[in-house]
């Protein structure tokens, strides 16, 4: 199966499961997890279904399109599902068929990986799904996001691509599998690996990048601070200053004692717009519903 | 006798929850049953990453009746002149559930008083289970707990399914959202629809049927023969790993296994590199030949019973191929330049958010370093060291370790090896890391052990600066085990030194980064360390608690001659003289605790015990002075033998507190002498003796 098949299929299995298609951000973001479907959709009472591809950069694990198995910008196949259903993991399961894969011929195993993101004031438990001993799923149950505690709960599942696809392909680069129509991901991408890496290990124009940095964090407390706050261009700001910070760590300019401190400040804008959209929605009466007063999709719609 | 059958199905649960959950359940479950009065039952806890099963055997079907005799108030207040109840009577009556003409009466010295047989009919077992099963559930703990859906239960993972039963009933009660009942399911893969369970006693089989083997044990042993049993196919044998195993153990409900294999070619890389990928990352069991060299096969653990199509040991191999040549990757990223060239990059990284970067870390555990050299009278040159604390810190940078975070210190060995370092050098990188706590070899070189006790004392030293010390049973940073390993080394090493002027070097070097009152650090270090001694002489050298205590009451700065001492202590202390010596010691103690030292004049003698006891002392101090400096301390100990008898003679013949003050002075002050040569060598006071005070 190529690429863009595993793609469609696992977009339509999971709208045919009650997801709203969603589209990648067009921010960058480091993960699926900062796109506010997720960061934001998480938060509150109104139940949510929602699946979505996100690529996400990485600067600093770029490598020049020289190591096989690495990316600097890889692609993440995210559903979140709110409340999550009783069935969920019937439901991964099932999304197994869609990607060719059938579950009585393999192996597949559920084995802890909690997960936490200090930028995001984010955390949850769950599992690495393996796939005859392959990586091929991060399964968390959220708990908290944006410091705040959540009800109900989500569960989020979030699909590497490209290792699947080398995976499914048996392929051994990541550069030979096949996006679609005969075409290669190498074809399409390896260029764009190397420059990226190229730039981002040695061209990038430190200053111009800490100038960004504080423009992009000024214009998100800015925007907190409008009456009313203004919610997502906030969240938009902040995931500037998050990548922003990506490029500088990657080039080597943020020094240790630095680091802490900008994580720190990235962190507080971005809880402060969850704050604010928890604020928003309750203000607009919860316009998807209240699933703690329904009960609604606790037990899973397929 | 009925048995009752508990499986609490849920999403699967972490392997290191399961032993705990397993423990608690069969502690929860004696409690609430003894509780309600039952005795003579069995509890037997097993599980699966997605059950918890209970199982109580020989229980009766109902609690035992109980007769209670109860006594009332006195009848003269329970009773009224004429005969009729007063209110404390009905109340009375009513506690007992008895009308009050039936209540009988109860002579007692105090006179008359109202009583009552009250027969308490026991409730079925039925009842009771439905009753505390649910209590027992949600008070069980786990390191990680979540919410799911709706976020109303609190559990490890959600929960599926209650299969209650006693006998062939269901016992009906409500948990997490939850209806017990008799339905469960078999094998995700072998076996997925939904089970009824007829009974109680079934459970076992019903559940083999469906391919579920419920007990840990019985997985181990299936996995552990069939891995033996799959090694041989391939002529190879399974490197010995019962903590991978036992975790297989707790992650399959039935324990498949498969071989794989993988190119030759990847044995050229370092070993431990293949067996981390293997190991570590793919929790494979490692295969090797009769001479313990590392195979190019692997053993992984599957959940099911069989691998139809040979997919799983297809997808298994590309997986390691995968990793193995990923790994093969960075190896040579890293080798294309000498370890040396990547010191400058220690700055970039971050070894503690406040206590600064690797850099700066191999900085103070250079100085440190050459320090300790000193102390020890080692001849290590100042530039030897502090280069070999950088790099020794260097394979922290490269992309191996980055990625296998386990092999730090092993890759900068392997490194420096190939680069043609120095022996002492690259072992000292490979060593400096070890022993994990007491266990495990020390570094093989002299420049190994002075680096790897620097790097902990420093690291502890830090991290108590920056309040980050352990607490109870928290250490998440293990400093505790860094501390032990520091005594190990110090004592097979055989080294003199002042660990308390060592932990004063090390609470220097980060005086500039303390958030915490210098000096208490210092403190709290130095007790931290004796601490640490204390549980190597207790767990290692052998020797009791109070021996233990007693020596280290006369210091302990000095580990290697703490051991010897409390070696000594413990072999001297079974002596039958040596107990009468514990005793008359403390008294001295009690005596002479606070007076003033003074000279012995010994024309102010009036007994001659008082002067065989001078002449004991006298020797006694010769002798500390001519066997301690040769370390002789087994002998010293046992020169304090005979003067136990001779303080025996001299408590009994001379009252100490005379009327005349010389005299008075003069006895104290001899004792005083004696008990602080006794105190060069141990505390005797504290030792635990029978008849002691």
């Amino acid at each position: 199966m190529d690429l863009q098949t595993l793609i469609l299929n696992l977009s339509r299995y999971w709208a045919d499961c009650g997801c709203i298609v969603q589209q990648p951000y067009d921010t960058e973001v480091g993960a699926g997890t900062m796109h506010p479907e997720t960061f934001l959709r998480v938060l509150g009472p109104e139940p949510y279904r929602v699946a979505y591809v996100q690529p996400s950069r990485r600067p600093a694990d770029a490598r020049y399109g020289e190591n096989p198995f690495r990316l600097g910008r890889h692609l993440q196949m995210q559903v979140i599902l709110k409340p999550s259903p009783d069935d969920i993991q019937g439901l991964y399961l099932k999304s197994l068929e869609a990607m060719g894969i059938d579950p009585s011929v393999h192996d597949i195993r559920f084995e802890e990986d909690n997960w936490e993101s200090p930028t995001l004031g984010a955390w949850g438990v769950g599992w690495q799904v393996l796939l005859d001993g392959m990586e091929i799923t991060q399964f968390t149950y959220f708990q908290q996001a944006g410091g705040i505690d959540l009800a109900p709960m989500t569960a989020e599942l979030t699909y590497g691509l490209e290792r699947i696809s080398m995976f499914l392909q048996r392929k051994d680069s990541i550069y030979d599998i096949e996006w679609g129509g005969g075409v290669s991901y190498g074809q399409i991408r390896l260029m764009d690996e190397r420059e990226a890496s190229t730039y981002g290990f040695e061209v990038a124009d430190v200053d111009m990048l800490r100038r960004h940095f504080e423009d992009w964090e000024g214009e998100a407390v800015r925007c907190l601070e409008h009456d009313p706050p203004l919610v997502l261009p906030a969240l938009e700001a902040t995931l500037k200053t998050s990548h922003l910070f990506n490029l500088l760590d990657a080039r080597g300019a943020v020094s240790v004692t630095e680091r802490v401190g900008l994580i720190g400040r990235v962190r507080a804008n971005a809880l402060r717009a969850a704050k604010a959209y928890a604020a928003q929605r309750e203000a607009m009466g919860w316009p998807l519903g209240n699933a703690l007063e329904t009960g609604t999709q606790e037990k899973g719609v397929v | 006798m009925a048995s009752f059958l508990l499986e609490i199905r849920t999403e699967e649960i972490p392997a290191n929850a399961l032993p705990g959950a397993r423990r608690q359940l069969q502690d929860l479950f004696a409690k609430h049953l003894g509780d309600a009065g039952f005795t003579g039952f069995s509890t037997s806890v097993v599980s699966t990453p997605l059950r918890l099963i209970v199982t109580l055997s020989d229980l009766p079907s109902k609690q035992a009746d109980r007769v209670e005799e109860m006594t009332g108030p006195p009848v003269r207040i329970a009773v009224a002149e004429d005969g009729s109840p007063t209110k404390a009577g009905l109340g009375f009556a009513a506690k007992a559930c008895l009308p009050f003409e039936q209540l009988g009466r109860l002579e007692t010295e105090k006179g008359q008083y109202l009583a009552a047989t009250v027969n308490h009919v026991g409730r079925a077992t039925s009842d009771i289970l439905a009753e505390i099963t649910p209590t027992i559930l949600s008070s069980l703990r786990f390191p990680k707990m979540m919410r799911w859906g709706l976020g109303s239960y609190l559990f490890v993972r959600p929960v599926h399914g209650i299969v209650a039963l006693l006998d062939d009933d269901v016992v009906p009660f409500e948990a997490f959202g939850i209806t017990s009942g008799r339905t469960t399911v078999g094998h995700r893969v072998h076996s997925p629809k939904p089970i009824d369970i007829d009974h109680a006693d079934t459970y076992h089989e019903t559940m083999a049927e469906h391919s579920v083997m419920i007990d840990p044990a019985q997985r181990r042993q299936t996995l552990e023969s069939a891995a033996k049993h799959l090694a041989e196919t391939v002529d190879c044998r399974v490197h010995e790993d019962p903590r991978l195993v036992g975790e297989h153990v707790e992650l399959v409900e039935w324990p498949g296994l498969i071989v794989g294999a993988f190119d030759r070619d990847f044995l050229d890389l370092p070993p431990e590199v293949v067996v981390s990928t293997l190991r570590h990352h793919q929790k494979c069991l490692i295969l090797e030949d009769r001479n313990g060299a590392l195979q190019p096969h692997f053993l992984a653990v599957i959940d099911r019973k069989d691998d139809p199509e040979e997919l799983i040991r297809l997808g298994n191999e590309w997986v390691i191929r995968a990793r193995l040549a990923d790994a093969r990757f960075f190896f040579s990223e890293d080798r294309k330049k000498p370890l040396e060239d990547s010191i400058a990059g220690l700055e970039r990284v971050e070894w503690h958010r406040v206590l600064g970067s690797l850099e700066a870390k191999a900085e103070r555990l250079g100085i440190l370093a050459v320090t300790l050299s000193g102390q020890v009278g080692l001849d290590l040159s100042t530039e030897l060291v502090c280069l070999a604390a950088r790099l020794v810190k260097t394979d922290l940078t490269t992309h191996m370790v980055g990625e296998f975070p386990e092999l730090q210190g092993v890759m900068g060995g392997h490194y420096l090896r190939l680069e043609g370092a120095d022996e002492a050098l690259w072992t000292a990188s490979r060593d400096h890391y070890r022993p994990v706590g007491f266990d495990g070899d020390c570094p093989s070189s002299e420049l190994g052990r002075v680096l790897g006790v620097a790097d902990r004392m420093d690291t502890i030293a830090g991290l108590f600066a920056v309040g980050e010390k352990p607490t109870g049973s928290r250490d998440p940073l293990g400093l505790r085990r860094a501390a032990q390993a520091v005594v190990k080394i110090i004592v097979d090493s055989g080294w003199a030194l002042d660990l308390e002027v060592l932990v004063g070097e090390a609470v220097s070097g980060v005086a500039d980064q303390s958030t915490e009152n210098i000096h208490a650090v210092k403190d709290s270090v130095t007790r931290f360390m004796a601490d640490r001694l204390r549980r190597w002489l207790t767990d290692v050298t052998g020797v009791s608690g109070d021996t233990a205590d007693a020596v280290m009451a006369s210091g302990w700065v000095d580990p290697c001659e703490t051991v010897a001492r409390a070696q000594a202590l413990e072999t001297v202390r079974s002596n039958d003289s040596f107990r009468g010596l514990a005793l008359a010691f403390k008294r001295v103690r009690n005596i002479t605790d606070g007076k003033p030292e003074g000279d012995i004049d010994p024309t102010l003698f009036e007994h001659a015990e008082e002067k065989e006891l001078h002449d004991a002392v006298l020797e006694f101090h010769a002798a500390l002075e001519r066997l301690i400096p040769e370390h002789r301390v087994t002998e010293a100990f046992e020169s304090m033998i005979p003067i136990a008898d001779t303080l025996d003679r001299f408590f009994i013949e001379v009252l100490v507190m005379a009327e005349n003050e010389n005299v008075r002075a003069n006895r104290i002050a001899l004792l005083k002498l004696l008990g602080r040569d006794f105190l060069t060598l141990a505390d005797l006071s504290i030792l635990q003796i029978d008849g002691g005070e």
